[in-house]
């Protein structure tokens, strides 16, 4: 085809799916929404592949297109100009029953042309549990409202009867109401900008770019694909929960240009509710592929296509009805996620032209906080820790990762400020800064996550209650790369107030240690902050890369200055010796040789 | 593999054998799995270095494999107790 | 104001990253204009060249101009450059212990990825953050806190601060501190005595509050504002004054007024204290200049389109009304100040074509020739192939008509390197490439502007076009009709519209006061919110010379709902101070606002209603220059045809004979037909087929399109 028409095109593809984000973002108003970027929009073609996947939570890319699948073999012959379809249900397509897709096709002169989905987390489900995340969930039945496909609106009429039952289910159902909403306008503005533009260019002609589009993004993958080495990576995750670890294996093997993703070996299903289906595994896999491998390619259907999974059944990453998945999203998706993301960190890592682009594992695990209660003017405010996507990012072959850097798979993400924060919530922080030691050691080093605490603060109720989901705070997951270390992991910890009944603390300069009382470690349920209690929470750094002992003495000299690193650890583990905040050249040698020397004086055990 | 591939940015190839990039010791066939080949240990995650590792539970395990000869560390893996190594190799060309 | 008998002067001159504008109202009612090349870092020298270029063709001396001028208005970059060369004052921070990270941690991925192309995005892997103004090390945290009510948790440790600002200025060497504390903007008292000790402590270091520069909510944002200030301060200041020194000694005895980035003015000596209003000033001023004009001509909907060598601009006004950006940024920096919504991308006449080798696909840009070596066609060593060559190759550009015929255009060259780099790998004739790069570059033009308008609610249809800088006019028609705007206008003014905006604006003084009150309080409580406000903003006007009479307080509020996180400014209309029914009707007109602009049904009232901030625009009303409007005469435009060439004609499929007119030789009254070029001294207007040219009675060229 005209390869102007086409680039016309294609550049008018990108800007539909903006605009939409732009709409939905607009209506919905919602801060997990509008701040944490939590949602996506993206296009698909006629029989449901992905077409253009748009800047959003890139898990959900894969199986918005099984989602239109489903709609299409669920509703065939029956699929009308002005339908919407909603699917929340994870054993059909979506990834837990919080985050609704709404699919809706795109006609041209009377014929199914393409379609548009997006998602966004619907502020409840009426699962277990407020929220979403339902950690008190034995099985997808107490997981709230769940739909394989349902016509919300036919032909461009809501069916209130259809949408009444919903809300009949949920807590909050204005929110709710307000969030499909938003969906649907979402959705309208991308049928209408796919209509005109088919009207100014014809349908044959657009989707003549579409499917070239696709073609372009497959030969430009499986070209970049033969430029890397053939080989076998492997990665494993961890996640513990309430005592029990499960674990993620991933043999990664690239042959020509062909990649496959083999997660055989991997653990049982949990009973917690961190197990995922298999359309959420193959869209755990793709959130870190597309940005490192393909960031200069279009995110579509052609992509998919090198691309193989084998996951076994009955596993943490394919589950069978009725296991629980609503903490999925950060539970055995992101595991997946960042298994991923480490074999084909090692795999361009191995590459000559490739290896820049290689990266340790980015913010492995997130803490879904959720408070509830009612806060100083007497309202109730229910919402999300936001520091849970301020992330931290792994090292790469050339650089240290960007302290509380964010996420792969969340392209564009944020966290609130503390006074956002406390102008909500009955809460007050007691410090809010970088963890120094969270960034996996190396010759670069990952990125440091943060730490919070935060006690009750005039709260009419003597203070709130939290849902927490927190897999995750024994195994670090950020894995780093060619021998860096993994970040540390996440902690949670309840400090109980003394007895004697000292004040709340106002401040804390020295961390965690110098709040009073006795610490004990929460993870999963529901659990109070009242009183003169705090809360103390540190999420993970990002993996390092390469060996620590040979990292620049002046950088670690600078990360001690900086408090991202200890003293001790600069001793320890990178070997360098400071002395009045410079760096004691002799010492750091002889300290540097003297761990070399350690390390070999084991046995090797295999 | 290609002239110029690697296993990592620690482990080179050196005519189809893996060795440490930083002094050249031979770790075996790049096909097979090279930590073989290295020098293995594991400590106890909480004594890996600072406070952040140490998170109060036990059984965790950070494992490095160094170099035999010069004593780099060529990988760092998160373990529990008994669970195999993870392999990283190149295929043959051909 | 003039004398008698003798003309006087308005002298209103605009740094820009390029050229330095200068425009000139006499009190005899005749505009003159003059243009020197910007001459960073000493920013001086291309003003004072600028304004001799104006007035020499005057017959006047630099002395003699500047004796008669009455008032001088000033626009420049001087801040934005501070920054982006990172030029400043080496910068200390004081804040809140246990926040010390605040400024550098930049609300997790958002200082890494804002500011970025969404292609750069894509690519994490590749992104990190600036390095911060102020270095971590030279961060010190203090014992103190407020809370959410601005009650004292924890008094301020006067010991630690004194210890402090020791370190930062014996230690770090700094030359500048910042102080910003949590909920300083509730309760400043920390903060100022914080100052207090600097004062004492090291009286030569220049000092930001927080609470004074951006008493706003969000402690990042109001940090980063503190530190930019901070940092550029210093700076500031010695330009203001050698500036005020230079013009004085020349023979200017009058004030000088500053432009600031919400686009009001403001005396020298206040703009020297808050740098961060100066930034994007330049194009604020050019967003002003375009709502005089749209004012002058009717038209209260405009978006105003600038298109020069390396960046595509964007504003809009709307019923007369500009936009403040909601996130503004200065490089990659994140500020808090109120400053009019211009975007920005990376597109213009130096804008690189390139084929992907992979996919043959053509792309324009993102990569720019920039001024040098700039297009191939100027022969100032440009290889590769830009838009502007394309303009060439497909008849839109006269090779010897350029610039007044200043520069001759090397077609040959052009051609060449296009046919081998652009048109042989894309397996097309050179004529066809080029017109198809055109038709992209129109087209990626249209989805921008569409993307922004939609971005507000608003429908481009209801708009006329303003078209700006050197390369807009090629393509202005053309996307302009592809968004279905009224009409096009290329204004007169269109090479100096920066400096044309100065002179349009007023003195202006923002203020506000962030407090959060439900939607149903009393116009009492408003009205005492305000009040102090008021009293303030006389105060400072009538110290400024403002008579009462031109006094104007515009009063709103922002609002939202309650469960909703976008708020939406909004104008008090009612009489102010307000009576219940003006309160309630704030409230109504919220909801209207708020549907127009976040669409049918994005409204949660159940949720209610709550007022954030309470803004305050005090302005005093600055004498308006007229332009002078002429006669209209005859339609034909005969008189400045100047010849007929082939031109790419949309509806033609490819090359077609077209009109040629001479800017200079059209009269008010004069009209045309595409398809036809004319050429101006400063930029190209094409016009296509089924349109229609005219000169209206202030020079401005006005594009209708036929009815079909
Ligand atoms: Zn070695």
């Amino acid at each position: 085809m005209d390869p102007m028409t086409f680039s016309i095109i294609r550049h008018r593809l990108f800007r539909i799916v903006d605009e939409a984000v732009i709409t939905l973002k607009h209506v919905s108003g919602s801060a997990i929404t509008n701040e944490g970027h939590d949602l996506m929009v993206s296009l698909y073609r006629a029989d449901g592949t992905l077409l253009m996947g748009g800047v959003g939570f890139l898990h959900h890319l894969t199986s918005a297109a099984e989602a239109c699948k489903s709609i299409i073999r669920r509703f065939e012959g029956d699929i009308h100009e002005g339908d919407i379809f909603l699917l929340n249900d994870p054993y059909t397509a979506a990834l837990h029953t919080s985050d609704i897709y709404l699919v809706s096709p795109i006609h041209h002169e009377g014929r199914l042309v393409a379609w548009s989905a997006c998602f966004v987390h619907v502020y409840d489900i009426g699962a277990v549990n407020p929220g979403g995340f339902a950690p008190q969930a034995p099985d997808i039945y107490t997981e709230g409202f769940s739909s394989p496909g349902i016509r919300l609106v036919a032909g461009g009429e809501m069916r209130q009867d259809v949408l009444d039952t919903i809300l009949n289910m949920v807590r909050s159902p204005e929110m709710v109401t307000l969030d499909l909403r938003s969906m649907i306008a979402c959705n309208n503005v991308a049928r209408d900008r796919m209509q005109s533009l088919m009207t100014k260019y014809g349908a044959k002609e657009v989707d003549g770019a579409c499917a070239e589009l696709v073609n372009q993004s497959e030969d430009l993958f499986r070209a970049r694909l033969r430029e890397l080495p053939d080989g076998q990576w492997q990665s494993r995750q961890y996640l513990d929960v309430n005592g029990d670890t499960a674990r993620v294996n991933l043999t990664m093997t690239k042959k020509d240009d062909r990649l496959i993703f083999d997660f055989s070996g991997s653990d049982p299903q949990s009973p917690y509710s961190i197990n995922c289906t298999k359309w959420a595994s193959l869209g755990g896999l793709f959130a870190p592929l597309f940005p490192l491998l393909c960031y200069d390619i279009t995110w579509n259907e052609g992509v998919l296509r090198p691309v193989e999974m084998i996951a076994p059944e009955g596993s943490i990453v394919n589950c069978t009805r009725p296991a629980p998945v609503s903490v999925a999203t950060v539970g055995a998706i992101q595991s997946v996620n960042n298994a991923a993301c480490s074999t084909i960190g090692k795999m361009l890592g191995a590459s000559e032209k490739y290896r820049n682009q290689s990266t340790a594992v980015w913010h492995a695990n997130h803490f879904a906080i959720f408070k509830f209660g009612r806060n100083q003017k007497g309202g109730d405010s229910i919402g999300i820790l936001t520091e849970t996507f301020a992330g931290a990012g792994g090292a790469r072959s050339f650089a240290d990762g960007v302290e509380i850097g964010g996420e792969i798979p969340n392209p564009i993400s944020r966290m609130a400020n503390v006074e956002t924060v406390e102008a909500a919530f009955p809460v007050r922080y007691l410090f809010r800064r970088r963890a120094p030691d969270s960034g996996g050691p190396g010759e670069y080093r990952g990125g440091t996550g943060g730490e919070l605490a935060l006690v009750p603060h005039k709260a009419p109720d003597g203070g709130i209650n939290y849902v927490i989901s927190g897999k995750g705070s024994r195994h670090p997951m950020s894995e780093g790369l060619a021998g860096g270390y993994p970040g540390a992991p996440n902690s949670y910890v309840w400090v109980k107030a003394p007895e004697d009944g000292a004040n709340t603390p106002v401040t804390a300069a020295g961390g965690l240690d110098a709040i009073s009382g006795t610490q004990e470690r929460v993870s999963w349920g529901v659990y109070p902050l009242m009183g003169r209690d705090a809360l103390y929470v540190r999420w993970n750094g990002g993996g390092g890369h390469g060996d620590p002992i040979v990292r620049d003495p002046e950088a670690v000299r600078r990360d001690v200055a900086a408090g991202l690193v200890t003293l001790q650890s600069a001793g320890d583990i990178y070997g360098v010796a400071l002395r009045d905040g410079a760096v004691d050249e002799t010492e750091t040698m002889a300290k540097r040789k003297s761990i070399r020397s350690a390390r070999l004086q084991q046995e090797a055990s295999e | 593999m290609s002239g110029q591939d690697r296993i990592s940015a620690s482990v080179a190839v050196k005519e189809g054998q893996a060795v440490c990039a930083a002094c050249g010791h031979d770790l075996g066939p790049a096909t097979k799995p090279w930590k073989d080949h290295a020098h293995r240990r594991e400590i106890p995650l909480a004594l890996a270095g600072g406070q952040a590792y140490d998170t109060g539970h036990e059984g965790v395990l950070l494992r490095h494999f160094y170099c035999p000869g010069c004593a780099a560390l060529l990988d760092t893996e998160t373990a529990m107790a008994g669970d195999p190594a993870l392999d990283d190799i190149l295929a043959a060309r051909g | 104001m003039a004398g008698t008998g003798e003309t006087s002067y308005l002298v209103a001159t605009d740094v820009g990253g390029t050229c330095t504008d200068t425009v000139i109202f006499g009190t005899d009612g005749v505009i003159h204009i003059g243009k020197a090349l910007s001459t960073p870092p000493d920013f001086a020298t291309g003003v004072l060249n600028s304004i001799v270029s104006a007035a020499d063709p005057m017959g006047l001396t630099l002395e003699e101009l500047l004796g008669r001028t009455h008032l001088f208005i000033h626009g420049s970059t001087v801040v934005d450059n501070a920054v982006l060369t990172r030029d400043g004052t080496p910068t200390g921070l004081l804040t809140t212990q246990g926040f010390e990270d605040t400024l550098h941690v930049t609300r997790g991925a958002y200082g890494r990825w804002s500011g970025l192309t969404e292609e750069r995005i894509k690519n994490p892997v590749q992104t990190d953050r600036a390095p911060a103004l102020a270095p971590r090390d030279a961060v010190v945290g203090i014992p103190e806190r407020m809370d959410c009510d601005g009650a004292v948790v924890l008094p301020l440790d006067e010991a630690a601060v004194e210890q402090a600002v020791r370190f930062l200025v014996n230690e770090k060497q700094v030359g500048a501190i910042a102080v910003s504390f949590l909920w300083s903007f509730l309760n400043a008292d920390h903060e100022r005595r914080v100052r207090d000790i600097i004062n004492r402590v090291a009286p030569g270091a220049y000092v930001t509050l927080s609470s004074d520069i951006a008493p706003n909510l969000g402690e990042y944002e109001r940090t980063s504002t503190a530190v930019i200030n901070a940092y550029a301060g210093q700076i500031t200041n010695d330009y203001l004054t050698s500036l005020q020194g230079l013009l004085a000694e020349k023979g200017y005895d009058g004030a000088t007024m500053v432009m600031q980035g919400y686009g009001g003015l403001l005396p020298a000596a206040e703009a020297a204290d808050r740098a961060v209003g100066m930034i994007e000033c330049g194009p604020a001023a050019g967003v002003i200049g375009a709502k005089f004009l749209g004012d002058l001509m009717g038209d209260p909907d405009v978006i105003a389109a600038d298109m020069g060598g390396t960046t595509f601009k964007v504003g809009v006004i709307q019923d007369g009304k500009l936009e403040y950006a909601r996130e503004p940024m200065v490089d990659r920096f994140h500020y808090l100040a109120p400053k009019i919504e211009v975007v920005s991308i990376g597109a213009g006449g130096g804008s690189i074509i390139s084929v992907d080798p992979r996919t043959k696909v053509p792309h324009v840009g993102p990569r720019s020739a920039g001024a040098r070596p700039g297009p191939i066609c100027y022969g100032q060593g440009g290889e590769e192939p830009t838009l502007t060559d394309v303009m060439l190759l497909i008849g839109y550009m006269d090779p010897g008509q350029f610039l007044n015929g200043s520069i001759t255009l090397d077609r040959e060259k052009a051609e060449r390197i296009f046919k081998e780099k652009i048109a042989d790998p894309l397996g097309m004739t050179t004529q066809e490439a080029a017109i198809g790069i055109y038709r992209i570059a129109s087209a990626q033009i249209t989805d921008l502007i569409r993307e922004i308008t939609v971005e507000r609610g608003l429908d481009p249809r209801d708009f006329v076009l303003h078209s700006f800088g050197g390369s807009c006019g090629m393509l202005a028609a053309a996307f302009g009709q592809e968004l279905s705007v009224r009409r096009v206008v290329i204004p007169y003014t269109a090479s100096v519209n920066c400096a044309f905006g100065l002179v349009s604006a007023d003195v202006a003084h923002e203020y506000s006061v962030t407090q959060n009150l439900p939607a149903t309080t009393s116009a009492a409580q408003i009205n005492a919110i305000f009040a102090p406000m008021e009293e303030r903003a006389r105060a400072q006007l009538a110290a400024e010379g403002i008579e009462p009479d031109r006094m104007r307080m515009e009063w709103s509020v922002d609002l939202r709902y309650s469960r909703q996180v976008h708020e939406v400014t909004t104008e008090v209309a009612a009489n102010t101070p307000l009576d219940d029914a003006g309160a309630a009707r704030l409230v109504d007109d919220f909801e209207a606002l708020y549907e127009r602009k976040y669409g049918r049904g994005s409204a949660y009232r159940e949720a209610g209603i709550e007022m954030t901030m309470f803004r305050l625009t005090a302005r005093g009303l600055m004498p308006r220059p007229t332009l002078p409007a002429e006669e209209e005469g005859s339609a034909d435009a005969s008189a400045a045809l100047i010849g007929n060439r082939e031109i790419y004609v949309e509806t033609k499929g490819g090359m077609a004979p077209g009109d040629i007119y001479d800017f200079n030789r059209l009269q008010p009254g004069n009209s045309l037909k595409g398809p036809a070029v004319i050429h101006t001294p400063i930029t190209t207007i094409a016009l296509p087929d089924r349109m229609t040219a005219r000169m209206d009675r202030w020079r401005n060229i006005v594009v209708e399109f036929d009815a079909d």
